[in-house]
Protein backbone atom coordinates (compact mmCIF):
# COMPACT_ATOMS: atom_id res chain seq x y z
CA UNK A 1 0.00 0.00 0.00
CA UNK A 2 1.30 3.39 -1.00
CA UNK A 3 2.30 5.93 1.64
CA UNK A 4 0.07 8.93 2.14
CA UNK A 5 0.15 12.32 0.46
CA UNK A 6 1.31 14.89 3.02
CA UNK A 7 1.14 18.58 2.13
CA UNK A 8 1.91 21.73 4.04
CA UNK A 9 0.75 25.28 3.51
CA UNK A 10 2.14 27.80 5.97
CA UNK A 11 2.49 25.90 9.21
CA UNK A 12 -0.55 23.69 8.59
CA UNK A 13 -0.12 20.09 7.51
CA UNK A 14 -2.77 17.95 5.80
CA UNK A 15 -2.58 14.25 5.05
CA UNK A 16 -4.54 12.03 2.65
CA UNK A 17 -4.52 8.38 1.68
CA UNK A 18 -4.91 7.75 -2.04
CA UNK A 19 -6.50 5.29 -4.47
CA UNK A 20 -6.07 5.47 -8.23
CA UNK A 21 -9.23 6.49 -10.05
CA UNK A 22 -9.84 4.83 -13.41
CA UNK A 23 -12.73 4.93 -15.80
CA UNK A 24 -13.35 1.17 -15.56
CA UNK A 25 -13.81 1.46 -11.78
CA UNK A 26 -16.61 4.01 -12.26
CA UNK A 27 -18.41 2.84 -15.37
CA UNK A 28 -17.11 -0.64 -16.20
CA UNK A 29 -15.48 -1.33 -19.53
CA UNK A 30 -16.04 -2.75 -22.98
CA UNK A 31 -13.75 -5.40 -24.39
CA UNK A 32 -13.78 -6.67 -27.95
CA UNK A 33 -13.37 -10.43 -28.22
CA UNK A 34 -12.52 -12.55 -31.27
CA UNK A 35 -14.16 -15.98 -31.25
CA UNK A 36 -13.17 -19.08 -33.21
CA UNK A 37 -15.57 -21.30 -35.14
CA UNK A 38 -16.54 -23.06 -31.88
CA UNK A 39 -17.34 -19.76 -30.17
CA UNK A 40 -14.25 -19.92 -27.99
CA UNK A 41 -11.98 -16.87 -27.50
CA UNK A 42 -9.09 -16.66 -29.94
CA UNK A 43 -5.60 -15.68 -28.94
CA UNK A 44 -3.63 -13.13 -30.87
CA UNK A 45 -0.29 -14.05 -32.40
CA UNK A 46 2.06 -12.57 -34.99
CA UNK A 47 3.56 -13.89 -38.17
CA UNK A 48 6.90 -12.50 -39.33
CA UNK A 49 6.73 -10.96 -42.78
CA UNK A 50 8.84 -13.72 -44.28
CA UNK A 51 6.33 -16.20 -42.90
CA UNK A 52 9.03 -18.22 -41.17
CA UNK A 53 7.97 -17.78 -37.58
CA UNK A 54 4.71 -17.69 -35.67
CA UNK A 55 5.24 -15.56 -32.59
CA UNK A 56 3.03 -16.37 -29.61
CA UNK A 57 2.64 -14.57 -26.32
CA UNK A 58 5.80 -14.89 -24.20
CA UNK A 59 8.17 -15.43 -27.11
CA UNK A 60 9.52 -11.88 -27.35
CA UNK A 61 11.07 -9.35 -25.06
CA UNK A 62 12.43 -5.86 -25.60
CA UNK A 63 15.24 -3.76 -24.28
CA UNK A 64 17.99 -1.26 -24.94
CA UNK A 65 21.04 -2.20 -27.02
CA UNK A 66 24.17 -0.19 -27.83
CA UNK A 67 25.82 0.19 -31.25
CA UNK A 68 27.60 -3.13 -30.78
CA UNK A 69 24.28 -4.87 -30.12
CA UNK A 70 25.16 -5.35 -26.44
CA UNK A 71 22.16 -5.47 -24.14
CA UNK A 72 22.03 -2.60 -21.63
CA UNK A 73 20.21 -3.45 -18.38
CA UNK A 74 17.69 -0.87 -17.23
CA UNK A 75 19.66 -0.43 -14.00
CA UNK A 76 22.48 1.16 -16.07
CA UNK A 77 20.20 3.80 -17.58
CA UNK A 78 20.40 7.31 -16.16
CA UNK A 79 18.43 10.50 -16.74
CA UNK A 80 19.86 12.88 -19.35
CA UNK A 81 18.51 16.32 -20.21
CA UNK A 82 18.37 17.89 -23.67
CA UNK A 83 21.83 19.43 -23.16
CA UNK A 84 23.29 16.02 -22.38
CA UNK A 85 23.68 16.66 -18.66
CA UNK A 86 23.00 13.96 -16.10
CA UNK A 87 19.79 14.40 -14.13
CA UNK A 88 19.42 13.40 -10.50
CA UNK A 89 16.77 10.81 -9.68
CA UNK A 90 13.76 12.33 -7.93
CA UNK A 91 12.68 10.29 -4.91
CA UNK A 92 9.05 9.38 -4.30
CA UNK A 93 7.11 12.22 -2.72
CA UNK A 94 4.67 9.90 -0.96
CA UNK A 95 5.03 9.98 2.81
CA UNK A 96 7.18 13.10 2.56
CA UNK A 97 5.73 16.54 3.29
CA UNK A 98 5.41 18.64 0.15
CA UNK A 99 4.85 22.39 -0.04
CA UNK A 100 1.37 23.26 -1.21
CA UNK A 101 1.17 26.32 -3.45
CA UNK A 102 -1.89 28.27 -4.38
CA UNK A 103 -4.64 28.94 -5.03
CA UNK A 104 -3.43 28.60 -8.63
CA UNK A 105 -5.15 30.00 -11.75
CA UNK A 106 -7.74 27.66 -13.23
CA UNK A 107 -5.98 27.81 -16.62
CA UNK A 108 -2.94 26.16 -15.06
CA UNK A 109 -5.03 23.09 -14.26
CA UNK A 110 -6.63 23.12 -17.71
CA UNK A 111 -3.12 23.14 -19.24
CA UNK A 112 -2.15 19.97 -17.36
CA UNK A 113 -1.60 16.85 -19.48
CA UNK A 114 -3.12 14.47 -16.96
CA UNK A 115 -1.44 11.09 -16.56
CA UNK A 116 -3.27 9.84 -13.46
CA UNK A 117 -6.07 10.76 -11.11
CA UNK A 118 -6.32 9.77 -7.46
CA UNK A 119 -9.30 9.70 -5.12
CA UNK A 120 -8.29 10.83 -1.64
CA UNK A 121 -9.45 10.01 1.85
CA UNK A 122 -8.62 12.70 4.36
CA UNK A 123 -6.59 11.60 7.36
CA UNK A 124 -6.17 15.17 8.54
CA UNK A 125 -7.13 18.37 6.74
CA UNK A 126 -6.18 21.85 7.90
CA UNK A 127 -9.38 23.89 8.40
CA UNK A 128 -8.17 26.80 6.27
CA UNK A 129 -7.30 24.45 3.41
CA UNK A 130 -10.69 22.72 3.62
CA UNK A 131 -12.44 26.08 3.52
CA UNK A 132 -10.43 27.24 0.52
CA UNK A 133 -11.06 23.99 -1.38
CA UNK A 134 -14.79 24.25 -0.61
CA UNK A 135 -14.77 27.61 -2.41
CA UNK A 136 -13.38 25.96 -5.53
CA UNK A 137 -9.72 26.86 -5.06
CA UNK A 138 -7.03 24.56 -6.42
CA UNK A 139 -3.57 23.94 -5.04
CA UNK A 140 -0.38 22.61 -6.62
CA UNK A 141 2.36 20.37 -5.21
CA UNK A 142 5.14 18.12 -6.48
CA UNK A 143 4.21 14.50 -6.95
CA UNK A 144 6.25 11.43 -7.76
CA UNK A 145 4.62 8.07 -7.09
CA UNK A 146 7.93 6.22 -7.30
CA UNK A 147 11.53 7.38 -7.70
CA UNK A 148 12.38 8.30 -11.28
CA UNK A 149 13.88 11.15 -13.28
CA UNK A 150 10.77 13.23 -13.71
CA UNK A 151 8.63 14.61 -10.87
CA UNK A 152 5.14 15.57 -11.98
CA UNK A 153 2.79 18.34 -10.93
CA UNK A 154 -0.24 17.50 -8.83
CA UNK A 155 -3.33 19.61 -8.26
CA UNK A 156 -5.58 19.16 -5.25
CA UNK A 157 -9.29 19.79 -5.92
CA UNK A 158 -12.52 19.13 -4.05
CA UNK A 159 -16.10 18.64 -5.14
CA UNK A 160 -19.29 17.25 -3.58
CA UNK A 161 -17.86 13.71 -3.87
CA UNK A 162 -14.66 14.46 -1.99
CA UNK A 163 -10.99 15.25 -2.53
CA UNK A 164 -9.14 14.38 -5.74
CA UNK A 165 -5.65 14.85 -7.10
CA UNK A 166 -4.92 15.40 -10.79
CA UNK A 167 -1.35 14.41 -11.70
CA UNK A 168 0.48 15.24 -14.91
CA UNK A 169 2.85 17.54 -16.71
CA UNK A 170 2.24 21.12 -17.83
CA UNK A 171 1.69 21.97 -21.48
CA UNK A 172 2.01 25.30 -23.27
CA UNK A 173 -0.61 25.87 -25.97
CA UNK A 174 0.50 28.22 -28.75
CA UNK A 175 -1.12 31.58 -29.34
CA UNK A 176 -2.81 31.76 -32.76
CA UNK A 177 -2.36 34.92 -34.82
CA UNK A 178 -4.04 36.01 -38.05
CA UNK A 179 -0.81 35.75 -40.04
CA UNK A 180 -0.02 32.23 -38.86
CA UNK A 181 -2.42 30.01 -40.75
CA UNK A 182 -2.43 26.24 -40.22
CA UNK A 183 -0.66 24.67 -43.19
CA UNK A 184 -1.43 21.25 -44.62
CA UNK A 185 1.97 19.57 -44.97
CA UNK A 186 0.35 16.39 -46.24
CA UNK A 187 1.52 14.59 -43.12
CA UNK A 188 -1.13 13.44 -40.68
CA UNK A 189 0.21 14.15 -37.22
CA UNK A 190 -0.69 11.26 -34.97
CA UNK A 191 -2.86 13.09 -32.49
CA UNK A 192 -4.99 10.17 -31.51
CA UNK A 193 -2.64 7.23 -31.05
CA UNK A 194 -3.72 5.10 -28.05
CA UNK A 195 -7.25 6.35 -28.58
CA UNK A 196 -9.02 3.15 -29.61
CA UNK A 197 -11.85 2.16 -27.37
CA UNK A 198 -11.35 -1.56 -27.36
CA UNK A 199 -9.15 -3.70 -25.20
CA UNK A 200 -8.35 -5.78 -28.24
CA UNK A 201 -4.84 -4.82 -29.27
CA UNK B 1 -3.52 18.10 -41.01
CA UNK B 2 -6.53 17.00 -38.97
CA UNK B 3 -9.79 18.82 -39.57
CA UNK B 4 -12.70 19.55 -37.25
CA UNK B 5 -16.07 20.60 -38.64
CA UNK B 6 -17.41 23.06 -36.08
CA UNK B 7 -20.60 25.10 -35.76
CA UNK B 8 -20.89 28.13 -33.50
CA UNK B 9 -23.83 29.32 -31.42
CA UNK B 10 -25.19 31.25 -34.44
CA UNK B 11 -25.40 28.09 -36.58
CA UNK B 12 -22.42 29.12 -38.74
CA UNK B 13 -20.03 26.29 -39.49
CA UNK B 14 -16.50 25.90 -40.84
CA UNK B 15 -13.71 23.37 -41.16
CA UNK B 16 -10.74 24.24 -38.98
CA UNK B 17 -7.38 22.65 -38.25
CA UNK B 18 -6.74 20.76 -35.02
CA UNK B 19 -3.63 19.43 -33.33
CA UNK B 20 -2.92 17.79 -30.03
CA UNK B 21 -1.47 19.76 -27.12
CA UNK B 22 1.22 17.62 -25.56
CA UNK B 23 3.84 17.76 -22.87
CA UNK B 24 7.30 17.24 -24.35
CA UNK B 25 9.67 15.76 -21.82
CA UNK B 26 13.12 17.32 -21.62
CA UNK B 27 14.55 14.26 -19.91
CA UNK B 28 15.32 10.94 -21.53
CA UNK B 29 16.98 7.81 -20.20
CA UNK B 30 20.21 6.51 -21.62
CA UNK B 31 23.91 5.89 -21.04
CA UNK B 32 26.23 8.90 -21.45
CA UNK B 33 28.31 8.63 -24.61
CA UNK B 34 26.37 5.72 -26.06
CA UNK B 35 23.68 5.68 -28.68
CA UNK B 36 21.03 3.20 -27.63
CA UNK B 37 18.35 1.51 -29.67
CA UNK B 38 15.18 0.07 -28.19
CA UNK B 39 14.66 -3.28 -29.87
CA UNK B 40 12.23 -6.14 -29.67
CA UNK B 41 13.85 -9.54 -29.88
CA UNK B 42 12.99 -13.23 -29.75
CA UNK B 43 13.52 -14.68 -26.28
CA UNK B 44 11.89 -18.07 -26.82
CA UNK B 45 10.76 -20.35 -29.64
CA UNK B 46 7.57 -22.43 -29.47
CA UNK B 47 9.68 -25.32 -28.11
CA UNK B 48 10.88 -23.11 -25.28
CA UNK B 49 7.44 -22.17 -23.98
CA UNK B 50 6.08 -23.71 -20.78
CA UNK B 51 3.51 -25.96 -22.49
CA UNK B 52 6.10 -27.49 -24.76
CA UNK B 53 8.76 -27.89 -22.08
CA UNK B 54 6.35 -29.50 -19.62
CA UNK B 55 5.20 -31.91 -22.34
CA UNK B 56 8.72 -32.96 -23.29
CA UNK B 57 10.56 -32.71 -19.95
CA UNK B 58 7.75 -33.12 -17.40
CA UNK B 59 6.27 -30.55 -15.03
CA UNK B 60 9.46 -30.25 -12.96
CA UNK B 61 11.81 -29.29 -15.77
CA UNK B 62 14.05 -26.77 -14.00
CA UNK B 63 16.97 -29.23 -13.74
CA UNK B 64 16.54 -30.09 -17.42
CA UNK B 65 16.96 -26.39 -18.26
CA UNK B 66 20.21 -26.27 -16.26
CA UNK B 67 21.56 -29.51 -17.68
CA UNK B 68 20.76 -29.21 -21.36
CA UNK B 69 19.36 -25.77 -22.25
CA UNK B 70 16.46 -27.34 -24.20
CA UNK B 71 14.69 -23.97 -24.28
CA UNK B 72 17.43 -22.24 -26.26
CA UNK B 73 17.49 -22.36 -30.04
CA UNK B 74 20.84 -20.81 -30.92
CA UNK B 75 19.72 -20.05 -34.48
CA UNK B 76 16.74 -17.95 -33.42
CA UNK B 77 17.06 -16.65 -29.86
CA UNK B 78 18.13 -13.01 -29.79
CA UNK B 79 16.99 -12.38 -33.33
CA UNK B 80 15.47 -8.90 -33.74
CA UNK B 81 11.76 -8.95 -34.46
CA UNK B 82 10.76 -6.56 -37.22
CA UNK B 83 7.30 -5.84 -38.65
CA UNK B 84 4.80 -8.62 -38.24
CA UNK B 85 1.26 -9.46 -39.31
CA UNK B 86 -1.42 -10.18 -36.75
CA UNK B 87 -2.99 -13.62 -36.91
CA UNK B 88 -5.52 -15.23 -34.63
CA UNK B 89 -5.22 -18.67 -33.11
CA UNK B 90 -8.23 -20.81 -32.26
CA UNK B 91 -8.73 -22.07 -28.71
CA UNK B 92 -6.84 -25.22 -29.77
CA UNK B 93 -3.87 -23.13 -30.91
CA UNK B 94 -4.35 -23.47 -34.67
CA UNK B 95 -3.96 -20.50 -37.00
CA UNK B 96 -7.40 -19.28 -38.07
CA UNK B 97 -7.80 -19.09 -41.84
CA UNK B 98 -11.24 -17.46 -41.64
CA UNK B 99 -12.08 -14.17 -39.98
CA UNK B 100 -13.07 -14.67 -36.34
CA UNK B 101 -16.51 -13.74 -35.07
CA UNK B 102 -16.19 -10.47 -33.18
CA UNK B 103 -18.26 -9.67 -30.08
CA UNK B 104 -18.25 -6.80 -27.62
CA UNK B 105 -18.34 -7.81 -23.97
CA UNK B 106 -19.51 -5.23 -21.45
CA UNK B 107 -18.21 -5.48 -17.89
CA UNK B 108 -19.66 -3.79 -14.81
CA UNK B 109 -17.37 -1.80 -12.48
CA UNK B 110 -17.14 -4.94 -10.29
CA UNK B 111 -15.69 -6.71 -13.38
CA UNK B 112 -18.72 -9.02 -13.77
CA UNK B 113 -19.92 -9.55 -17.34
CA UNK B 114 -23.08 -7.52 -18.01
CA UNK B 115 -23.75 -8.13 -21.66
CA UNK B 116 -22.32 -9.77 -24.76
CA UNK B 117 -23.38 -8.57 -28.19
CA UNK B 118 -22.29 -8.55 -31.81
CA UNK B 119 -19.54 -5.99 -32.30
CA UNK B 120 -20.53 -2.72 -33.91
CA UNK B 121 -18.08 -0.20 -35.28
CA UNK B 122 -18.44 3.32 -33.95
CA UNK B 123 -17.88 5.91 -36.69
CA UNK B 124 -15.99 9.13 -36.03
CA UNK B 125 -18.21 12.20 -35.84
CA UNK B 126 -15.92 15.22 -35.92
CA UNK B 127 -15.07 15.44 -39.62
CA UNK B 128 -18.42 14.54 -41.11
CA UNK B 129 -21.10 16.49 -42.91
CA UNK B 130 -22.76 17.12 -39.57
CA UNK B 131 -20.61 19.57 -37.60
CA UNK B 132 -19.66 19.48 -33.96
CA UNK B 133 -22.03 21.92 -32.29
CA UNK B 134 -22.21 24.17 -29.28
CA UNK B 135 -24.77 22.66 -26.95
CA UNK B 136 -25.47 25.96 -25.25
CA UNK B 137 -24.48 24.42 -21.93
CA UNK B 138 -21.80 26.59 -20.38
CA UNK B 139 -19.94 25.83 -17.19
CA UNK B 140 -17.54 27.88 -15.12
CA UNK B 141 -13.89 26.92 -15.37
CA UNK B 142 -13.76 26.12 -11.66
CA UNK B 143 -16.78 23.85 -11.95
CA UNK B 144 -15.23 21.99 -14.89
CA UNK B 145 -11.84 21.31 -13.30
CA UNK B 146 -13.49 20.08 -10.10
CA UNK B 147 -15.89 17.72 -11.91
CA UNK B 148 -14.00 16.22 -14.86
CA UNK B 149 -10.63 14.65 -15.56
CA UNK B 150 -9.35 15.51 -19.02
CA UNK B 151 -7.60 12.87 -21.03
CA UNK B 152 -6.35 15.07 -23.84
CA UNK B 153 -6.56 18.57 -25.22
CA UNK B 154 -6.94 19.50 -28.88
CA UNK B 155 -6.09 23.01 -30.06
CA UNK B 156 -8.14 24.57 -32.86
CA UNK B 157 -6.44 26.77 -35.43
CA UNK B 158 -7.69 28.82 -38.37
CA UNK B 159 -6.92 27.82 -41.95
CA UNK B 160 -7.62 31.24 -43.51
CA UNK B 161 -8.73 34.75 -42.63
CA UNK B 162 -12.40 33.88 -42.42
CA UNK B 163 -11.84 31.01 -39.98
CA UNK B 164 -9.58 33.32 -37.94
CA UNK B 165 -12.58 35.63 -37.41
CA UNK B 166 -14.80 32.61 -36.71
CA UNK B 167 -12.50 31.12 -34.07
CA UNK B 168 -11.39 34.43 -32.55
CA UNK B 169 -15.00 35.45 -31.92
CA UNK B 170 -15.68 32.11 -30.29
CA UNK B 171 -12.58 32.38 -28.07
CA UNK B 172 -13.49 35.95 -27.10
CA UNK B 173 -17.02 35.04 -26.08
CA UNK B 174 -15.81 32.20 -23.86
CA UNK B 175 -12.93 34.28 -22.48
CA UNK B 176 -15.18 37.22 -21.61
CA UNK B 177 -17.73 34.98 -19.89
CA UNK B 178 -14.96 32.94 -18.19
CA UNK B 179 -16.71 29.69 -19.07
CA UNK B 180 -16.28 26.55 -21.12
CA UNK B 181 -19.02 25.38 -23.46
CA UNK B 182 -19.96 21.75 -23.91
CA UNK B 183 -19.78 20.73 -27.56
CA UNK B 184 -21.25 17.58 -29.05
CA UNK B 185 -21.54 15.72 -32.35
CA UNK B 186 -23.98 13.70 -34.42
CA UNK B 187 -27.35 14.55 -35.97
CA UNK B 188 -28.86 15.33 -32.58
CA UNK B 189 -25.96 17.54 -31.54
CA UNK B 190 -25.88 15.69 -28.24
CA UNK B 191 -23.57 12.76 -28.92
CA UNK B 192 -20.13 12.52 -27.35
CA UNK B 193 -17.23 13.24 -29.69
CA UNK B 194 -15.56 10.29 -31.41
CA UNK B 195 -12.35 11.53 -32.99
CA UNK B 196 -11.62 8.41 -35.05
CA UNK B 197 -13.42 5.21 -36.04
CA UNK B 198 -13.90 3.06 -32.95
CA UNK B 199 -12.30 5.81 -30.89
CA UNK B 200 -13.11 6.61 -27.29
CA UNK B 201 -16.28 8.73 -26.91
CA UNK B 202 -15.43 11.97 -25.14
CA UNK B 203 -17.33 14.87 -23.69
CA UNK B 204 -15.80 17.97 -25.26
CA UNK B 205 -15.41 21.26 -23.43
CA UNK B 206 -14.32 24.26 -25.48
CA UNK B 207 -12.22 26.89 -23.73
CA UNK B 208 -11.31 30.26 -25.21
CA UNK B 209 -8.50 32.66 -24.31
CA UNK B 210 -7.54 35.90 -26.00
CA UNK B 211 -4.57 38.24 -25.71
CA UNK B 212 -5.09 41.26 -27.92
CA UNK B 213 -5.53 39.90 -31.45
CA UNK B 214 -4.19 36.48 -30.48
CA UNK B 215 -6.37 33.61 -29.35
CA UNK B 216 -6.27 30.08 -28.00
CA UNK B 217 -9.25 27.81 -28.54
CA UNK B 218 -8.79 24.55 -26.69
CA UNK B 219 -11.04 21.51 -26.83
CA UNK B 220 -10.60 19.58 -23.58
CA UNK B 221 -11.74 15.97 -23.87
CA UNK B 222 -12.96 13.99 -20.90
CA UNK B 223 -14.29 10.47 -20.48
CA UNK B 224 -14.27 10.41 -16.70
CA UNK B 225 -15.90 12.39 -13.93
CA UNK B 226 -14.25 13.01 -10.59
CA UNK B 227 -16.43 10.62 -8.60
CA UNK B 228 -15.78 8.11 -5.88
CA UNK B 229 -15.95 4.39 -6.58
CA UNK B 230 -16.83 1.69 -4.06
Amino acid sequence: MASNIIVQIGSEVSEFSLKKLERAKLYGKRRRLNLDLDGQPCTRAELTHDGSLLIKSGMTSQGYFDEGRNWIPRSELVGIDTAGNLVEKVPSTLGVTQDLEGPVPVEEVLDLAITSVYMLDAVEVAPSLAESLDQGDTFRFRFNYRADYHAECAYLVKNSEGFFVLVGSPTTPEWCELERVAVDTGEEESILDDDLDFDMF
Amino acid sequence: MHILHLMNANQRDANVAIHSVRHISEISQGVPGKELNFLRYLQATPNGLHESLSATCGEEYSQALIDGDPEIDLDLIGRTVGPTTTVYLSATGDVMHAAPEVVDVLYAPDKSEKERRAAEDTPANVREDVPVQWTGRKMSKTDVICRFAFKRTIQLQHVDGLTYDFLYAMAKELHDENVLVLVAGGETGKEPLVMQRNGIPYRGFLEGRIDGEKYQLLLHLSNMELKRFE
